[in-house]
C-alpha cells in the first residue's frame, strides 16, 4: 500500500455534550483524489479544521504528511493546500495583491503562469478587488490561489458549494491537473455524488460524526447494493443476515439493502427464506449514498399511500 | 519575507483609521494653535492699548500660567488614542471572525506567533507614527513656529501617556475578541482590564507610576492575548 | 484518431465499465483497427475529467479481455483479433446476455424472422470488423 499522507487516529470532537466527531480512525494514501461524504452537520468540516490545526482534538490524533496536526510546522504548512470553506478572502484586497500575499507563503515553488493563465482563463483581472467579485469568481479565484504552489497534499472544504456546472467542472479538471503531477494527493468534500464519482478513486463517508467507510470508490460501488426478493405467499418476519442494513416491506416482496454481501450469499439465503427469485437493482453512487447513510428503520418523508 | 507580507496586509488594513486618527489629530491641532494664536494676539493688542504700555513691553501672565490650547488638543488625543485602540483591535481580531477569514490566514508557512506578531506590530507601529509622531510634530509646532509662547513639555508627556492607554484598550479589545467565552463570563474581562488600567494610569500625579502602571498593565494584557491566540480554536 | 468518448457521472453504470464499453464498442465498429494506439491515461483523464486510476482500471479490464495490448514504455495498443483469446466461458456469458435481449424481443411479440431481421440490421454497423475477419479466415 501507498505511503499515508493523511491520518486520523481516534479523532474525537466535542462541542459541549455532544461529540461532532468520534472517534474517526482514517487513512489517504499518496497519489489518490479522495471524496469526504457525509451529510449535513456529519462533522466533514470539524474533521477538515482539526486536521488543519485550527481546532484541538478533544481526544486522538491526526497528522499530515507525517506531522501532527496540532503542532505542522511552516516547513510541512507550506507542502500543504487549504480551500476554505465558502472561499472566504480578504475582500479589499485585489487578486493581484492577493497573489502577492500568498505567494510569500510558498518561496520557491510559486507558479506564477499558472496562477495568470488561470485568471486570464477565468475572464478575470488581477486588478479586480475580491469584494467585487461573484461568489463563482471568488471561488476561481481561490482555485487559482491552491494550485498554483503546487501543493503535495490539497485538502478542500465543500469547494463546489452553491456553484454553477461550468465552475463545478472546472473544480474537478483541477484536482485531476493537479494529481497528474506525481505524488499530490487530494482530500475534498462534496455533496455533489456525480462530481465525487468522476474524480475521486477513494471515498471516506462519516455520518453523525462516525466513520461508516474508508475504501476506494469501486468498493464502495460494488459493495452497497440493493436486492428485491420476491415470495410466493408472504415474506418472512425475521431477516438474519450478515451485512443488511435495512430493508422494506410490503406483502410478497422485501427490499434489502445490504453491504458487502455476495452474489452467492444472497443466492443462499433467499433459497433458505423460501423465496420465489431475487433481482438486484441497479444504483448510481447517489442512491448508493443515501440508502448507506439512512437509519435503519427509515421511513420516507412524503408517505403517500395509507399504510 | 513572509512576516513582511503579514505586516503589510496588517498595515494596510489599518491604514483608514491610522489616516482618520491622524488627519482629526491634525486638524483639531492645526485649528487650535492658529486660532489660539490669533485670539492671543488680539488681546495683547487690547490691553497693550489701555495700559499704556509699547507693544512687547507685556508680558501677559494669564496666557503663561493659562495656556489652554495644547492641553485642548490633548483632551482630543485622549479620545481619539483609546478610540483608535478599540476599532484598531475590532479591525485585527474582530473582523475575521465575521468575514470569516480565519481559516485562510492562519495556514500559514510560518507560525502562529508570527501571524499576532505582525497585528501588534502594525499597531503599535501605527500607534508610534498616526497619533504619536503626529502628536510630537504638533507640540514642536506650537513651540517653534513663534505663534504660541512654549508649552511646558509635561503636556507632550501627557499626550504620550494617552497614545499608551489607546494601546492598552487595542490589546484590552483584542483579549476580549479572542475570548470564546459569554460576555457575561470572562469574555468582558480584557475590554474591563483595559478600561480600569486607563484610570488608573490617568489620576497617577507622578510620571513613574505612570509609567510603572502603563508597563504593568501592557504586560499583562500582552501575556493574556498571546496565551489565547496560541491556543484559540479558529 | 478520432475517438469520441462521453462519460456521464451519476449513472448506473460505473466509470470504468463505462470506459470498457464504449472502447470495446470502438474496436467492434472497426472505429479503432489493430495496431492502434489507445490515448495515454493522463491525457486520456484530463481530457474527460476523470481520475487517471479509472482510466487505467479500465485499460487493464480489456487488456485482461484481450482487445489490447500494453506495451511498457510506448502505449497501449488494440490488439490482432487472430491472437485473441476466447474462452468457454466468455462465449457462455454472452450467450445469456443473449437471452435476456430474446426474452425481451418475444415479450414485445417480435416472432423468429422479424427478429433474425432487426439482427441482420444491427450487424450492418459491426459490417466493416465483421467481414474483414471472414475474409482473412476464408
Amino acid at each position: 500500500m501507498a505511503e499515508i499522507v493523511l491520518e486520523t487516529k481516534g479523532l474525537t470532537k466535542y462541542y459541549g455534550a455532544k461529540p461532532a466527531l468520534d472517534h474517526l480512525d482514517l487513512r489517504v494514501p499518496r497519489g489518490c483524489i479522495c471524496g469526504f461524504l457525509g451529510r449535513n452537520g456529519a462533522g466533514k468540516t470539524t474533521a477538515i479544521k482539526l486536521m488543519l490545526g485550527l481546532l484541538a482534538p478533544t481526544a486522538g490524533s491526526a497528522s499530515l504528511l507525517g506531522c501532527d496536526s496540532t503542532a505542522l510546522t511552516p516547513a510541512i504548512r507550506q507542502r500543504i493546500g487549504y480551500v476554505t470553506e465558502g472561499h472566504r478572502l480578504f475582500r479589499w484586497m485585489t487578486i493581484g495583491r492577493l497573489e502577492e500575499f500568498q505567494k510569500a507563503f510558498f518561496p520557491g515553488q510559486w507558479d506564477s503562469r499558472l496562477f495568470a493563465d488561470m485568471i486570464e482563463y477565468f475572464e478575470l483581472s488581477k486588478k479586480q478587488k475580491i469584494k467585487h467579485l461573484s461568489n463563482g469568481q471568488r471561488a476561481q479565484v481561490s482555485l487559482a490561489l491552491a494550485l498554483a504552489p503546487n501543493p503535495e497534499l490539497l485538502v478542500m472544504d465543500d469547494p463546489t458549494l452553491g456553484l454553477d456546472a461550468a465552475i463545478r467542472r472546472q473544480f474537478l479538471e483541477g484536482m485531476i491537473e493537479l494529481i497528474t503531477r506525481q505524488g499530490r494527493t487530494v482530500l475534498f468534500s462534496s455533496h455533489i455524488l456525480a462530481d465525487v464519482e468522476r474524480v475521486a478513486d477513494r471515498i471516506v463517508v462519516i455520518d453523525k460524526g462516525v466513520l461508516r467507510a474508508d475504501c476506494s470508490l469501486e468498493q464502495f460501488r460494488t459493495s452497497v447494493r440493493k436486492v428485491v426478493v420476491y415470495f410466493e405467499n408472504s415474506a418472512p418476519a425475521d431477516i438474519e443476515l450478515a451485512g443488511l442494513l435495512h430493508f422494506r416491506r410490503s406483502e410478497r416482496q422485501l427490499e434489502l439493502t445490504l453491504v458487502g454481501v455476495g452474489d452467492a450469499e444472497v443466492a443462499d439465503w433467499a433459497r433458505q427464506a423460501g423465496a420465489g427469485r431475487f433481482d438486484f437493482v441497479e444504483m448510481n453512487l447517489e442512491d448508493q449514498f443515501i440508502e448507506f447513510t439512512a437509519p435503519a428503520h427509515r421511513r420516507r418523508l412524503f408517505q403517500w399511500e395509507k399504510a | 519575507m513572509r512576516f513582511l507580507a503579514l505586516l503589510r496586509k496588517e498595515l494596510r488594513e489599518s491604514l483608514p483609521w491610522l489616516l482618520l486618527a491622524g488627519l482629526l489629530l491634525l486638524g483639531v491641532g492645526l485649528l487650535t494653535v492658529h486660532y489660539e494664536a490669533r485670539f492671543a494676539h488680539m488681546r495683547h493688542q487690547h490691553w497693550s492699548s489701555h495700559s499704556g504700555l509699547g507693544p512687547g513691553e507685556v508680558v501677559n501672565t494669564y496666557d503663561l500660567v493659562h495656556s489652554p490650547h495644547l492641553a485642548w488638543v490633548a483632551m482630543w488625543l485622549a479620545f481619539i488614542a483609546p478610540g483608535l485602540g478599540l476599532v484598531l483591535g475590532i479591525c485585527h481580531f474582530w473582523v475575521p471572525l465575521f468575514a470569516r477569514t480565519w481559516s485562510f490566514l492562519l495556514h500559514r508557512s510560518t507560525s502562529r506567533m508570527s501571524i499576532l506578531a505582525a497585528k501588534l506590530a502594525a499597531a503599535i507601529l501605527g500607534f508610534l507614527i498616526s497619533p504619536g509622531l503626529v502628536w510630537t510634530g504638533l507640540y514642536w509646532y506650537a513651540c517653534r513656529s513663534g505663534l504660541l509662547i512654549p508649552e511646558p513639555i509635561q503636556i507632550l508627556v501627557a499626550g504620550w501617556i494617552y497614545i499608551v492607554i489607546g494601546l492598552v484598550v487595542y490589546l484590552g479589545t483584542a483579549l476580549s475578541a479572542l475570548s470564546t467565552a459569554r460576555w457575561y463570563t470572562t469574555r468582558i474581562f480584557g475590554l474591563a482590564f483595559a478600561a480600569l488600567a486607563a484610570f488608573l494610569i490617568l489620576v497617577q500625579w507622578h510620571l513613574g507610576w505612570v509609567f510603572a502602571l502603563a508597563v504593568l498593565a501592557i504586560a499583562i494584557l500582552f501575556g493574556q492575548t498571546v496565551a489565547a491566540f496560541l491556543s484559540r480554536e479558529f | 484518431m478520432a475517438l469520441w468518448m462521453q462519460i456521464s457521472s451519476g449513472s448506473e453504470t460505473p466509470i470504468y465499465q463505462q470506459l470498457v464499453e464504449q472502447i470495446s464498442g470502438a474496436i467492434a465498429r472497426g472505429e479503432l483497427r489493430t495496431g492502434d494506439k489507445l490515448p495515454a491515461v493522463r491525457a486520456l483523464a484530463a481530457e474527460l475529467v476523470i481520475n487517471p486510476n479509472t482510466v487505467a482500471r479500465a485499460y487493464t479490464l480489456l487488456e485482461q479481455s484481450g482487445l489490447v495490448t500494453t506495451k511498457t514504455g510506448s502505449g497501449t495498443f488494440v490488439s490482432d483479433p487472430a491472437l485473441r483469446q476466447v474462452d468457454a466461458a466468455q462465449i457462455n456469458t454472452l450467450a445469456e446476455r443473449m437471452d435476456t435481449l430474446i426474452s425481451r424481443a418475444v415479450n414485445l411479440g417480435l416472432d423468429r424472422s422479424a427478429l433474425m431481421a432487426l439482427f441482420e440490421k444491427r450487424l450492418e454497423k459491426f459490417a466493416g470488423t465483421l467481414d474483414k475477419g471472414k475474409a482473412e479466415n476464408g
